[in-house]
């Protein structure tokens, strides 16, 4: 399988980062393909050689993190486009609302299945500034197009039923604490991709 | 070939110049064989063929909490839409107009391997500054666009200079090609003011059209207007236009009282209406890279007395299609003004020549042909 993973960063240390490095290396151990495109903030990260690492810089630094992670998703569509194979992709797997537009766009041109780990959402974290509401919109969009929706725990799997009004029948609380959630998580890969089959047959 | 046109704003909607001149573009373009595509927004998501122009709308975010948190929602909206449409039709290229339009153009680019086209119709930096955190990303988005571009399209010839120096913009890749006049629109256009809405009959009507801040010097020519009235009692000065009315309504009526009229919402046929009665426009506007009311007026045989900066060194010419003053000297507009009002004769002359030389220069065919030929250029 073919798995594209989209990050807002790639830096050791960092709670998303770490998500992201470990899934790659569990699935490249299981004989996957697996392509990490993140912003480049110049921080240091190490992973497993196998895993393709494409990290990109951003001319634009935006005055506040919402505008900024709006062509961040630009500059990062244009790099998975122009510099990996993605129409072989299987499966695109976003993290957080700082890469849906990225995923919702390449899944949509590309009919890629498209995967989204919500970390935590921004009721959880309190809706405090003055772009929580267009920030929540993209995480409910982001839900609303994703085939399968992961989530980490049952605060943000509360937060994901009841403030964004997911289906519970695609959302899959698997714990990166718990042993095997490496594996539950390609389980769900596998999955979707099947779906995908019956829809297109 | 198919452009897909990015625009914050087409009619119906507008609140600036981008709106017409999408249109005007457009249409010329499919008159002439091309087949655009224009995808603005929208309250709702529709599709609308006029013209033989093909038009998506599509809504935005109402939670945004700013005008630049708004485009980038547009944006992606827009892209979404973008997606869809390629999938039943082939696009040559993406058009993207003013920095509102760069989120949705870059993200259409890059997802569609598109090259994109950027016109740039003003600069942050001019409109207003670049002192905050707000400005300066708009800035940047600006400077972001003419980056991703694969030609740039400006407005104004001085404009070109500062769109190069501002964005360090390699020189090869900005190109110069003016606004246009639909000539039709105001040829078929019946004038039938009621003049007395205005003015009295004696009075000779002094306008001005623009948007109320300060970027298009309605202070100034509000300073002028005592003097001119002082040796030109026949003047009537008529301001229309939207933005801080009330604020220049109250100093100019505290100058010259019954001498000045704000009529408030003026409809598009009572307004050229308005410019075909006109003596003359006045646009004494401090920063316009390109500006279109002397053209238009001109498209009404009436001539501009007009700020000699930006698009407008080249829209009059001093003292054949028009009058130039010195930008943001009231004293100047005065003297010009009255050099127009006190000889009718040489005014109208002034407006006939402006019309012949708005024909012969600024149409949209030859502005349409300019444009797709940059369109080649984008897309060796």
């Amino acid at each position: 399988m073919k798995i594209l993973l989209l990050s807002k960063e790639l830096r050791d240390g960092e709670a998303v980062s770490e998500y992201v490095k470990n899934l790659a290396e569990y699935l490249v151990s299981e004989n996957n393909e697996v392509t990490i495109v993140s912003f480049d903030d110049g921080s240091y990260y190490s992973i497993d050689d196998k895993v393709n690492v494409n990290r990109f810089p951003l001319n634009f630094e935006g005055d506040n993190l919402y505008n900024w992670s709006m062509m961040m998703n630009n500059e990062m569509k244009g790099r998975v486009v122009e510099e990996t194979e993605v129409e072989e992709f299987d499966v695109i797997h976003a993290n957080d609302w700082t890469t849906v537009p990225g995923a919702i766009s390449l899944s949509k041109q590309f009919e890629t299945a498209f995967a989204l780990t919500l970390h935590s959402t921004e009721n959880e974290r309190g809706f405090g500034s003055e772009e929580s509401e267009v920030i929540s919109e993209l995480e409910w969009q982001g839900t609303y197009e994703a085939d399968k929706v992961l989530v980490n725990r049952d605060e943000t799997r509360n937060s994901v039923l009841f403030d964004l009004d997911t289906p519970e029948e695609k959302l899959h609380m698997i714990d990166p604490m718990k042993e095997g959630w490496q594996h539950r998580i390609l389980n769900t890969y596998k999955e979707v991709i099947t779906d995908e089959k019956q829809v297109k047959n | 070939m198919r452009p897909l046109f990015v625009t914050w704003e087409y009619p119906p909607y507008k609140a600036g110049g981008i709106a017409a001149h999408c249109e005007d573009l457009a249409t010329t373009m499919a008159d002439q064989g091309h087949e655009p595509v224009v995808l603005t927004y929208g309250e709702e998501e529709e599709v609308e063929y006029r013209d033989s122009v093909e038009i998506h709308r599509v809504p935005a975010s109402q939670s945004a909490s700013n005008t630049l948190s708004w485009a980038m929602n547009l944006g992606h909206q827009m892209e979404k839409k973008a997606i869809e449409l390629a999938k039943e039709q082939d696009f040559d290229l993406v058009h993207a107009h003013d920095w509102m339009a760069v989120p949705g153009a870059t993200g259409i680019k890059n997802t569609l391997s598109l090259p994109m086209v950027f016109t740039v119709h003003s600069t942050q930096k001019g409109r207003d500054g670049i002192d905050s955190d707000y400005q300066r990303t708009i800035h940047n988005l600006e400077w972001y666009g003419t980056y991703e571009a694969e030609e740039v399209i400006t407005v104004g010839r001085e404009f070109s200079e500062e769109v190069k120096h501002n964005y360090e913009v390699p020189g090869d890749k900005v190109n110069y090609i003016p606004n246009g006049v639909n000539l039709e629109k105001f040829d078929n256009h019946s004038e039938n003011l009621n003049k007395s809405k205005y003015a009295l009959d004696w009075e000779q009507i002094v306008l001005f059209v623009g948007r109320m801040y300060p970027q298009k010097g309605p202070g100034h020519l509000i300073e002028a207007m005592p003097e001119i009235i002082g040796n030109n009692p026949e003047a009537k000065f008529v301001m229309c236009g939207s933005g801080a009315t009330e604020h220049y309504k109250n100093i100019a009526k505290s100058q010259v009282g019954e001498k000045v009229h704000f009529p408030g919402y003026v409809s598009d046929h009572e307004l050229l209406s308005l410019m075909k009665r006109a003596e003359m426009t006045v646009a004494p506007s401090v920063y316009e890279p390109f500006g279109i009311v002397p053209l238009e007026a001109a498209a009404c045989e009436t001539p501009t007395v007009g700020s000699y900066t930006g698009g407008m060194k080249d829209t009059i010419i001093h003292e054949y299609t028009g009058l130039h003053t010195y930008p943001a000297d009231p004293a100047s507009i005065a003297h010009e003004v009255e050099r127009a009002l006190s000889d009718p004769g040489w005014s109208d002359w002034m407006g006939e020549n402006a019309r012949e030389r708005v024909e012969d220069n600024f149409r949209w065919e030859q502005i349409s042909a300019w444009t797709t030929g940059i369109y080649s250029d984008a897309l060796k």
